[in-house]
């Protein structure tokens, strides 16, 4: 253990003295911010729609034809039949779906007399691009099947779509935030860890501490430890900075800041891990640098943060399966914008989970005791 | 006992062999030099010795641990002084040798004991709070050999440890491993090129080239195995061809080499050939500057057995194998 504790404290001390990366791992992250914020445009398909039609009468199956020559065109929708309400809601909110169009019993029958008819959309309004998205697409399907779109409180027309966000409204700005601390993360973990392996290999005093009897283990946990208290100061800092700026409040108080935390040590934890693998033997910065861009593209773009994963291409999409700050992504937006609870992302803990552990072993083993 | 037992070490980098079956043994106790040129394969000895290379094949003990298996075993008996200085410079000298020995897992009491004691010794004290980046090469040579003391290693290795320093400074190096020899009854396995630093410090020393051993003994037997010759040193700027053959025709004078302005000439008993020498060219109206016989040195042993000046090697020779500054990555291909 006390050998442990002086991996990191050595790592700790080195970090407290090199402003400049400290300086640039809180900066940057708002740069990109900015940067990537206004970079992202692109048509978003096979957006997950959930259906309960309670109906089934020939107003309701004309509707739904149209919105299947839509999933059939543009493929904006996959829609997905249900017939349970209750659990398409629930689905939007596990992220699922991310929306659900509810045709209620009566609609065609109202339809027919002409009366007062109407269906809901209850929407993911935490993903913003989605949800405007779907809820315009919807309002296009309406409008092609005659009938007129009004907004909830218009009374004129007889039927009407009936769109509700399920969450507290979300600006655009404050949709970035995840991928801020994300970002934050990202650069914190290239910047720590295996990188200042990486330095001492390069500056030849890597010598120093493999005459040691320090093991592998020793070396790599260590190094991931302090590297994990270094990114996690760092990202608390960036968000706390962003959800001040932009005006996000923590309504689930303590147990949500408690998990947004624990979100941000276990994606740390995993990335850094991760970096292990991939610098464990590199023995140049200038290899740090040129992988810092090609990491970043390949982990951080496709990851949701900043552009909704619905609008990659197949193979893309596929890669996001796999790809931790998707997951990390995913289980902040919930936590942040809904409040969900443990149950709405133990599957992306679990992953981070499985993640970290293979990474860590990994990296263990990539790592080379000699010289 | 042996504190180092070498069998037919061999290190190759593809199909370079920096260390070709070198064989030998250390005594405890013993202060032993490894004397060679760059690139003979010096650092590529210490490092199979310090387990931070795998050997081709042969077998190296240290401290009676084998260097492969019993690697961890090997790594707490020793100490090393790499050719490199590895303290971080962003630490202060009492937390680089802190650190240190909390890697060793001495106790928090004895490590600040043992810490203030060696910078004491080495006169670190004054600035043991001050950032190594801030420290002279003198400086931080005294604190990378005082770092690896702190865990009172039985075995301590050096390579090239006064490489780039000052006369004074480098001076200061040896009276420093001098001490700690005797009070830490260390047994100290040194590689240089400095002749005057095996000479001076070491009980036995082995001269290694191209990644073999081709001498090993006390310095005195080693110079001693010379032919008895001695090196006459003429400042004599204006020698002329008449004068070297002249020189030439003496009998007890076996080579004359003339280089920068002097003349070295190569002879039996130079103390008694000396006047005959100064008188022949008197004769052809010549005044010498300064007179010296050169006596033998290491320097000579090396190129009795390799025929080359180890400064004419250091010269010429592409470092091939590795060492500070130079790319591990060109070098291990």
């Amino acid at each position: 253990m006390i050998r442990l504790l002086a991996v990191i404290k050595r790592d700790l001390l080195k970090f407290r003295r090199n402003p400049v990366i400290m300086f640039l791992s809180l900066v940057l992250p708002i740069v990109y911010l900015v940067i990537l914020g206004n970079s992202f445009q692109g048509k978003l398909k096979g957006l997950p729609v959930g259906v309960v039609d309670l109906d089934g009468g020939p107003a309701s199956r004309d509707f739904i034809q149209r919105l299947r020559a839509i999933e059939g065109g543009p493929g904006t929708f996959d829609l997905l039949f249900m017939k349970d309400q209750g659990a398409a809601v629930r689905q939007i909110r596990e992220g699922g779906l991310k929306a659900a169009l509810i045709i209620p019993p009566d609609f065609t029958r109202r339809s027919l007399a002409r009366r007062r008819a109407q269906v809901g959309l209850f929407l993911d309004n935490t993903d913003a691009i989605s949800a405007m998205t779907i809820r315009e697409t919807m309002r296009a399907a309406f409008a092609a099947s005659g009938i007129e779109y009004y907004p909830v409180r218009e009374e004129r027309a007889q039927k009407y779509l009936r769109d509700i966000d399920l969450y507290k409204k979300i600006d655009y700005d404050q949709s970035l935030v995840p991928g801020v601390v994300i970002m934050a993360i990202f650069l914190g973990t290239l910047t720590t860890g295996a990188f200042n392996l990486v330095m001492d290999r390069f500056l030849g005093i890597d010598e120093s501490y493999l005459l040691t009897p320090l093991t592998k283990g020793d070396i790599v946990t260590g190094l991931i430890a302090s590297g994990v208290i270094i990114t996690t100061v760092i990202t608390l800092i960036v968000f706390i900075l962003s959800i001040l700026i932009t005006g996000i409040s923590l309504w689930g108080g303590v147990r949500q800041f408690m998990l947004l935390l624990f979100v941000i040590l276990l994606t740390t934890l995993g990335l850094l891990s991760m970096m292990f693998i991939f610098l464990g033997r590199v023995g140049h910065p200038r290899i740090v640098g040129l992988l810092t861009g090609f990491l970043n593209v390949i982990f951080f773009f496709p990851s949701g943060a900043v552009y909704p994963i619905e609008s990659f291409p197949r193979w893309l999409k596929a890669f996001a399966k796999v790809n931790p700050e998707a997951y990390a992504v995913h289980a902040f937006k919930s936590v942040l914008f809904k409040n969900a609870g443990v149950g709405a992302i133990w599957g992306d803990m679990a992953f981070l989970t499985a993640f970290t552990v293979i990474a860590m072993t990994a990296g263990i083993l990539a790592f080379k005791r000699t010289l | 006992m042996s504190a180092i037992e070498v069998k037919e070490l061999v290190k190759k980098f593809g199909e370079i062999a920096a260390v070709n079956g070198v064989s030998f043994e250390v005594r405890e106790g013993e202060f032993f030099g490894f004397l060679g040129p760059n690139g003979a394969g010096k650092t590529t000895l210490i490092r199979m010795l310090n387990t931070l290379l795998k050997p081709t094949s042969g077998k190296a003990l240290v401290a009676g641990f084998d260097v492969v298996k019993d690697a961890d075993e090997v790594r707490r008996a020793i100490g090393v002084v790499p050719q490199a200085m590895t303290s971080d410079l962003d630490l202060t000298a009492y937390e680089n040798m802190d650190i240190y020995g909390r890697f060793y897992s001495i106790p928090a009491r004895e490590r600040k004991e043992r810490v203030g004691r060696l910078l004491d010794i080495v006169g670190l004290t004054q600035r043991a709070g001050d950032l190594v980046a801030t420290y002279s090469g003198g400086m931080r040579r005294r604190l990378e050999v005082v770092k690896v003391l702190v865990h009172r290693p039985r075995i301590l290795f050096l390579d090239e440890p006064t490489q780039g320093l000052d006369p004074q400074s480098r001076r200061t190096v040896w009276e420093l491993l001098k001490a700690f020899k005797e009070e830490e009854k260390l047994t100290i396995f040194l590689s240089t090129h400095y002749m005057e630093e095996a000479e001076g410090l070491c009980d036995r020393v082995g001269i290694i080239d191209y990644g073999k051993i081709i001498a090993m003994d006390s310095p005195e037997k080693l110079k001693g195995e010379l032919p008895e010759q001695d090196t006459v040193v003429l400042e004599l700027p204006d020698a002329t061809e008449e004068i070297i053959r002249a020189l030439k025709e003496f009998d007890f004078v076996q080579g004359v080499k003339q280089e920068n302005g002097t003349l070295s000439i190569t002879v039996k008993n130079g103390a008694h050939v000396t006047p005959l020498i100064l008188s022949k060219i008197l004769e052809f109206g010549k005044t010498v500057s300064s007179v010296s016989i050169k006596e033998r040195s290491l320097e000579d042993v090396f190129i009795y057995y390799t025929g080359r000046s180890i400064r004419e090697e250091e010269a010429k020779k592409v470092s091939m194998f590795i060492g500070a500054g130079i790319p591990k990555k060109l070098v291990q291909r």
